[in-house]
């Protein structure tokens, strides 16, 4: 038997775990769910797909960085991305869900949050199409290395990376002072308004923390599979199990959740098939769930 | 003696044309323990928290140092001067003793935050020691001191405390109330809602009785804690004389 599922896995799963972090943050902090993340995701895609075409308009196509499919341009594109795309989050929250949290009913928010992705959506097919595209079209080769596992330079640097975003998530949230204000306010908002946090800068952080992270979840499904509209809408239900099964409000939760998603869904193709690929995501969570309500990290509701 | 804090006919309630607060009057000088007293139901804690910004106000004014502070952001509350010690959940369980400490220090220069934190642990040493501990795993009383500290951290001119000896055993109740005392000692102003009255006014200066959301009467901590009408009305006891 091949081994190879569980790099594929690893790599499915780290792009969930990047994704539920927004998903997992927003629950905790502006307590609903927003179904519009995946969207996100999407319009981070191709916000850098733009970018790299824009920069490599300008400046010529750039050479790869080492065996990598991508060179400079797609790192700066990247950075890009995550702004543009926390920007199009303000701007939602601006036009849309701020209003709706002014009144105050947590379902309205969420219907709110199907209209905006099915919106997103819509126009990302009308701009550019339902057609698949790509950041490049180079091959790579994969190399082998041993028990029958092969990995792509892309796989590796994008696990890196991965790796480097949720340790800086980590870092961030447990050691400066808008982390635990973010921290604070999801655990108490009455009192985290009477200790002096300014709301309004704490929905914003969640906002622009959530999206650069869908964004890069994006760029890296685009790297390695393709951009298409739908590949958020694809993500979703992964990332709303990884946000639920890590515990609501955890990040470390969110990507060991992801990973486990990730890596049984790809155990699932390898050893059942790959039309059971869905489900045993969900039979997993729906156990863990069973046995431990408040998922991996999550802490009882008091 | 300096006029610190000044209440002037508020009217506060959740849902409009149902007010709780109606037009309550009461103050504060510097370096006092004010105390408020009252039955339940009369209004007691949604006058502090109106004060607090936590309940909207519809009429009247509150003045801090002269300042109308009516119906500021809660959040912004504590930059003005004004710290609110809640009854209830009034720490962040999840975040350690010193996070807890730090998250409230964020409206003081950067800088000045480790001392700041460092201080509060020199005046409650018993946090010191579990300054690494999640702030969920304290005991009841030592919970409330956090919550003081917290409070204390960012240098109020007032400190307003809703009920501190709610659901603390006797033992923790005296040590609370010892505490209020040495810190308004320092110069601090102490606005206290208490339903344990005997204790509250054995450290107060000056007390407000509370009926139906204004002050029905108000004295001297000790007179009114001696005055049977009062006790008996209000106070829930009945002087042996």
């Amino acid at each position: 038997m091949s081994l190879q599922f569980i790099l594929d896995g690893l790599i499915n799963g780290s792009m969930i775990g990047l994704g539920a972090i927004g998903v997992t943050l927003t629950y905790a902090i502006l307590r609903f769910s927003n179904f519009a993340h995946g969207d996100l995701m999407a319009w981070g895609a191709y916000a850098t797909l733009a970018l790299v075409s824009g920069i490599a308009a300008l400046a010529g196509a750039a050479a790869p960085i080492g065996a990598l499919s991508f060179g400079w341009p797609m790192i700066v594109a990247a950075l890009g991305g995550m702004a543009l795309t926390g920007l199009l989050a303000l701007a939602l929250d601006w036009l849309l869900f701020a209003r709706l949290r002014d009144r105050g009913q947590a379902i309205i928010i969420v219907m709110a949050s199907f209209g905006a992705s099915m919106a997103l959506r819509s126009l990302l097919e009308f701009l550019f199409t339902s057609s698949p595209v790509y950041y490049s079209r180079a091959i790579q080769m994969a190399m082998p290395v041993g028990l029958g596992i092969r990995v792509t330079p892309d796989q590796i640097a994008l696990l890196v990376v991965t790796l480097a975003l949720v340790l800086g998530m980590h870092l961030f949230m447990t050691r400066s002072q808008t982390g635990r204000e973010m921290r604070a306010y999801s655990q108490n908002p009455a009192l985290a308004r009477v200790v002096g946090i300014d709301v309004a800068r704490i929905v914003r952080a969640t906002w622009l923390i959530g999206a650069a992270l869908a964004c890069a979840a994006g760029i890296m499904v685009g790297i390695l599979v393709q951009i298409r509209p739908l590949m958020g809408l694809d993500m979703l239900l992964p990332m709303f199990a990884a946000a639920i099964l890590g515990g609501i409000g955890s990040i470390p939760g969110a990507v060991l959740a992801g990973l486990i998603i990730g890596l049984s869904e790809a155990a699932t193709v390898q050893l059942i098939g790959a039309e059971w690929r869905a489900a045993v995501a969900f039979a997993i969570l729906m156990a863990v769930l069973f046995i431990r309500p408040m998922g991996l990290f999550g802490v009882a509701e008091r | 003696m300096t006029r610190i804090l000044d209440v002037q006919e508020l009217v506060a309630g959740y849902e409009p044309g149902l007010s709780i607060v109606k037009g309550a009057s009461i103050h504060a000088d510097e370096g006092e323990i004010v105390v408020i007293l009252g039955p339940n139901g009369a209004g007691k804690s949604s006058l502090i928290k109106a004060i607090a910004g936590l309940v909207p106000v519809t009429g009247g004014q509150v003045l801090l140092d002269g300042v109308p502070i009516t119906a500021t952001p809660a959040h912004l509350m504590v930059r003005r001067g004004l710290a609110f010690v809640p009854q209830t959940e009034n720490i962040f369980p999840l975040l350690t003793v010193q996070e807890n400490l730090a998250v409230a220090g964020g409206i003081l220069p950067r800088a000045t935050v480790p001392a700041r934190i460092d201080e509060m642990f020199g005046m409650f040493p018993d946090l010191a020691r579990q300054r690494r501990l999640l702030a969920g795993s304290l005991s009841g009383g030592q919970r409330q001191m956090l919550a003081v500290a917290r409070a204390l951290i960012v240098h109020p001119r007032v400190l307003m405390l809703d009920e501190p000896s709610a659901g603390l055993s006797p033992k923790f109740v005296e040590m609370v109330f010892a505490r209020l005392g040495e810190i308004r000692r320092a110069g601090l102003t102490i606005v206290l809602v208490e339903q344990n009255a005997r204790a509250a006014l054995a450290i107060g200066d000056r007390a407000y009785v509370l009926a139906e959301g204004r002050e029905a009467h108000e004295g001297p901590a000790a007179t009114l804690w001696n005055d049977p009408v009062i006790a008996e009305l209000y106070l829930g006891h009945r002087k042996a004389s």
